[in-house]
């Protein structure tokens, strides 16, 4: 392109412009050297013809200048002179100018910082070959397929290849004589050749091994301490030797996303996988669409099932983008909901430390006004003045830009540190990129725009006479209307910001004295996952597990049941059910959470029985089914009537009759309302391959959850075993809240800090204005009250607009957060904007006094002459 | 030498008349304005303080290329010759002066 070449040719100018000016020198000596020689030639004297050359060649000064300026970039090295100049008077007063330089870095730091995460969690892309052919498979409506179907499909050979895996299965690995809980993935053995996982050390598993793990980096360094011989290592997982053959690279991302980690992947059969298709090269979704369609209508007749069809439901879906997000759905909602916020929360912080540089480069143009009355009388353009100053604002937005991105780095290389102990890992790896790059650049830009224009386009308007004239002052009542108008500004959304945090401060507070209608000070809780076992051994091997739980010292009671309360990953079924109460006619819809618990669980976890009767070892596989219901469930089912003696039919027409109601309590989350819940006995519930185990004791001590613990472990050395105190897990669903409060809370504070900045630089800057009047005031009898009653005033105004227009943003601002929030704390409790308003004004107090001071010292006798 | 006896170059003409010079050949500066001057029949008269803001102007667009070299009377000397690019545009830039020119004459004969 002849333009981009031209443009290269400039930039090359650049570089060599002394070297230039040299040659074009000589080049214009020999040109009139040239006719020098050719008139002396012509018969006059050497000296006369040389003159005559010269006279006629002109001003070679003019020519230079000309010459120069066909290559030269104009407004480049325009640009580059305004930054020297800016950054000459940011020297000048270089507090002024870190204080807006350092406010915008914390806002741009943590605005960037929360598009990182976010941009991480939500569409980091998975490591394997050619994301864009490989494909994520739903069938029947699901995304878990058992082993037999995933088979047939297999064998039908529609794609390229078609891998399952199982993530997040707990395996037990044991060494010496201890076992350890990890974080598998169980995977078929063409897994690795059909998604191209890269692997680090070692090999990937290929079809046709069995009995070989892949380890990820992170437990080849924490577990086997970065054993240089991991290659080839035997461990023992589930009671049985897999070989080590290969070790997965540092920034290893899995499939599934959100930064979760398990610590091997391993080949095992498990009973159900997720399909991952490789598409053949050109091969459309919509095609292998239809070819799937057509093999899942054969899944019908060869395994045909009432509850599902198979045939339908189809999904092929991509691994990463905004598509994996959709599948994900539910999860993600929450998720993304909370970085929302925090970018919103964070863009608000940056925009207030823009409303200080703003004010002070206001201030700064004021101070200047008569200069520039000057330059633009003198025929300076408007435009080249604003460009000027807009430099001064650049220079700032590309210091805090840059300072933010450092921040940036090292908190992203905290986050990266982090290790969430969810029964899948989670462990961020934030690492900045192009985006980040392109995203802060973008907000360097806006700063730029936003901090500068507005005193650009003030400091460079009004007539030019009356300026001179009035050595700005008319202008400078202007001015200070709009940064009247950024404090106010800035105040208001600092009590939005403020507003949010102390609910999330409250939702903690409450939270953590919060009743979540269990005790969660005397109970530990067990998961206990083994190999296949008929159902008859798996219910003989908890009986033998409750009766080992039972004789260890200081247990109470001890029971077991299908669901942890409060946990999202081992949560409740949620069973979504036409019943008919009594057997009737009338159908009630109700979504209620499902578990199947032993009789002492309600005592375990002191959970009350408020009519009727816990169930009892007659409650047993055989005899009558039996439900407990919650209170909640029994009021939608029965109104206000007695429920206990009732009877629940199901859709199926099975009867269950109603033993008992317990005490409403928190299910899945501390923020839901109003849950239903149905209780069925353990005994009655058929066959699984794990169960949670609760313990009552005097205490949830350590000691006791490892007594907890290598009781269930010695039992059964092949069974996976995870125990907690019911307080921690408790506590891990306050998680969300605390990092909510705790970032909230700090931005908040920063927003806060800078705004009283703004409100202390602001009545500053009006004193000083008015430092004369307040002389004249002084020596016509005025008394300090009344200095002091007029500076507080302007203050008062400022704070008092501040709070109205914050208090009514925030009222509309923080209604989304109940969504994050328990029900006690409401995001409309006027106690909140009351609280709120007062820290307010006690900091705006604060920012209030110093200006105060320089007021009330203000000498009539300096300040007369003052000018 | 009075410049009142010499018309004023019309405005664009000046690449063009740069670039024709340099079509025989490359040619340092005052050469350029000796062969247009001579071309003319002493007609025209390229004014020393346009042809090196014009010659660089031509580099930047790069129609013209530049190396140093030995003048006729053994000095060291910039020279200047046209590079394909330049070619290109003095035929296009030729075509259509021709036909303005035409269309000049045309009027000036039957208006």
């Amino acid at each position: 392109m002849a333009l981009w070449d031209e443009i290269g040719r400039r930039f090359a100018y650049l570089f060599r412009r002394a070297p230039f000016d040299r040659e074009l020198e000589e080049e214009m000596r020999f040109h009139i050297q040239a006719r020098a020689d050719e008139l002396e030639e012509a018969g006059a004297p050497a000296a006369a013809a040389l003159a005559q050359a010269r006279r006629e060649f002109g001003s070679s000064l003019r020519i230079e200048e000309e010459t120069r300026s066909a290559w030269q970039l104009r407004w480049l090295e325009d640009l580059g002179a305004d930054l020297r100049y800016a950054a000459r008077s940011m020297r000048r007063n270089p507090i002024l100018a870190a204080a807006a330089a350092g406010s915008l870095a914390l806002g741009i730091g943590a605005n960037t910082t929360v598009f990182s995460v976010a941009k991480e969690a939500l569409f980091s892309r998975p490591s394997c070959r050619d994301p864009q052919s490989l494909v994520e498979i739903s069938v029947g409506r699901d995304v878990w397929i058992p082993m037999a179907q995933y088979r047939y499909i297999k064998d039908a050979n529609l794609f390229e290849g078609l891998g399952g895996a199982n993530i997040g299965m707990v395996v037990n690995w044991r060494l010496g004589n201890r076992s350890y809980r990890l974080a598998g993935t169980h995977v078929t053995d063409d897994f690795f050749e059909v998604t191209g996982i890269p692997v680090a050390m070692g090999r990937p598993i290929r079809r046709g091994d069995t009995d070989v793990a892949v380890i990820t980096y992170g437990f080849w360094k924490n577990r086997l301490a970065e054993d240089p011989n991991a290659i080839g290592r035997v461990l023992v997982l589930d009671d049985r030797p897999y070989r080590v053959i290969g070790v997965l690279p540092r920034d290893h991302r899995m499939l599934a996303g959100f930064d979760f980690i398990p610590d091997l992947y391993l080949t095992k059969d498990t009973s159900e996988v997720m399909l991952y298709a490789r598409l053949p090269q050109g091969m459309a979704r919509s095609a292998a669409y239809a070819r799937l369609k057509a093999v899942c209508g054969e899944l019908d007749r060869v395994f045909p099932d009432v509850n599902r069809k198979w045939a339908t439901g189809l999904r092929l879906s991509a691994v990463d983008g905004i598509e994996r997000l959709r599948e994900n759905g539910p999860m993600v909602i929450p998720v993304a909901a909370f970085f929302a916020m925090l970018g919103v929360v964070t863009g608000i912080v940056v925009l207030i430390a823009c409303a200080n540089v703003s004010s002070l480069l206001l201030a700064r143009a004021l101070a200047r006004a008569r200069e520039l009355a000057i330059r633009m009388s003198l025929g300076g353009s408007r435009g080249r003045l604003i460009r000027q100053l807009l430099a001064e604002s650049l220079l700032l937005a590309l210091v805090g830009t840059g300072a933010g991105l450092l921040l940036n780095l090292w908190l992203d290389r905290l986050m990266s540190g982090i290790h969430i102990p969810t029964p899948l890992a989670i462990e961020p790896i934030i690492q900045p990129d192009g985006t980040l790059l392109a995203y802060s650049a973008a907000i360097a830009f806006v700063v730029t725009l936003a901090t500068g224009l507005a005193p650009a386009l003030k400091g460079t308007r009004s007539g030019i006479a009356g300026r001179l004239q009035e050595g700005g002052r008319e202008s400078a009542r202007a001015g200070g209307a709009l940064r009247n108008a950024l404090v106010v500004g800035q105040l208001a959304v600092s009590i939005v910001l403020l507003s949010g945090g102390l609910l999330f401060l409250r939702n903690l507070l409450s939270a953590a004295s919060f009743n979540a209608g269990f005790d969660t000070e005397h109970s530990v809780e067990s998961t206990f996952q083994t190999g296949a076992h008929s159902p008859r051994e798996f219910a003989a091997l908890v009986d033998r597990a409750l009766e080992r739980l039972r004789a260890l010292p200081g247990v109470e009671a001890a029971s077991p049941a299908s669901a942890v309360p409060l946990n999202p990953f081992l949560a409740f079924n949620r069973p979504n059910v036409k019943f008919r109460p009594d057997g009737g006619a009338r159908e009630v819809r109700v979504e209620y959470n499902f578990t199947a618990v032993g009789p002492d669980y309600f005592r375990t976890l002191g959970i009350p029985i408020l009519e009727g009767r816990a169930f009892s070892d007659a409650d047993r596989a055989g005899a009558p089914e039996v439900a407990i219901l919650n209170e909640n469930m029994a009021r939608r089912l029965f109104g206000g009537t007695r429920a206990v003696g009732r009877t629940l039919r199901f859709p199926d027409n099975h009867d269950v009759t109603v033993v008992g109601v317990a005490r409403n309590c928190k299910y899945v989350t501390l923020g839901e309302e109003g849950a239903a819940a149905l209780y069925a006995p353990y005994a009655q519930q058929p066959d699984r391959a794990n169960v949670h185990f609760f313990v009552r004791g005097r205490g949830a001590s350590a000691a006791m959850v490892r007594r907890v613990d290598e009781s269930l472990g010695d039992l059964d050395p092949t069974a996976a075993v995870d125990t907690h105190s019911m307080h921690e897990v408790f506590h891990g669903a306050l998680m969300p809240s605390r990092v909510a409060a705790a970032t909230l809370g700090a931005m908040a504070l920063i927003g806060l800090l800078l705004a009283s900045i703004g409100l202390y630089g602001v009545l500053l800057y009006a004193i000083h204005q008015r430092t004369r009047e307040i002389g004249i005031r002084v020596a016509l009898g005025a008394t300090p009250g009344n200095v002091l009653a007029m500076v507080a005033s302007e203050s008062l105004r400022l704070v008092a607009a501040g709070v109205a227009i914050g208090l009514a943003a925030a009222a509309v601002a923080v209604r989304p957060l109940a969504m994050f929030l328990v029900p006690e704390v409401r995001p409309g409790d006027p106690l909140n904007f009351v609280a709120v308003a007062c820290v307010l004004a006690l900091v705006a107090g604060l920012a209030t006094v110093a200006p105060t001071l320089r007021a009330l010292g203000v000498d009539p006798a300096v300040a007369l002459r003052h000018e | 030498m009075g410049s009142d006896s010499i018309p004023e170059l019309l405005p664009g003409t000046l690449y063009l008349l740069i670039l024709r010079a340099l079509r025989g050949g490359p040619l340092h500066g005052y050469a350029i304005v000796k062969r247009i001057k001579e071309a003319s029949g002493e007609g025209l008269q390229i004014e020393d303080g346009s042809l090196y803001p014009a010659l660089n102007r031509m580099l930047v667009k790069g129609w013209l290329a530049s190396e140093w070299g030995i003048s006729e009377n053994n000095r060291k000397a910039r020279f200047y010759r046209l590079t394909r690019e330049g070619r290109k545009q003095l035929e296009r830039e030729a075509g259509e002066f021709d036909r303005l020119v035409r269309a000049i004459q045309l009027v000036m004969r039957t208006a």
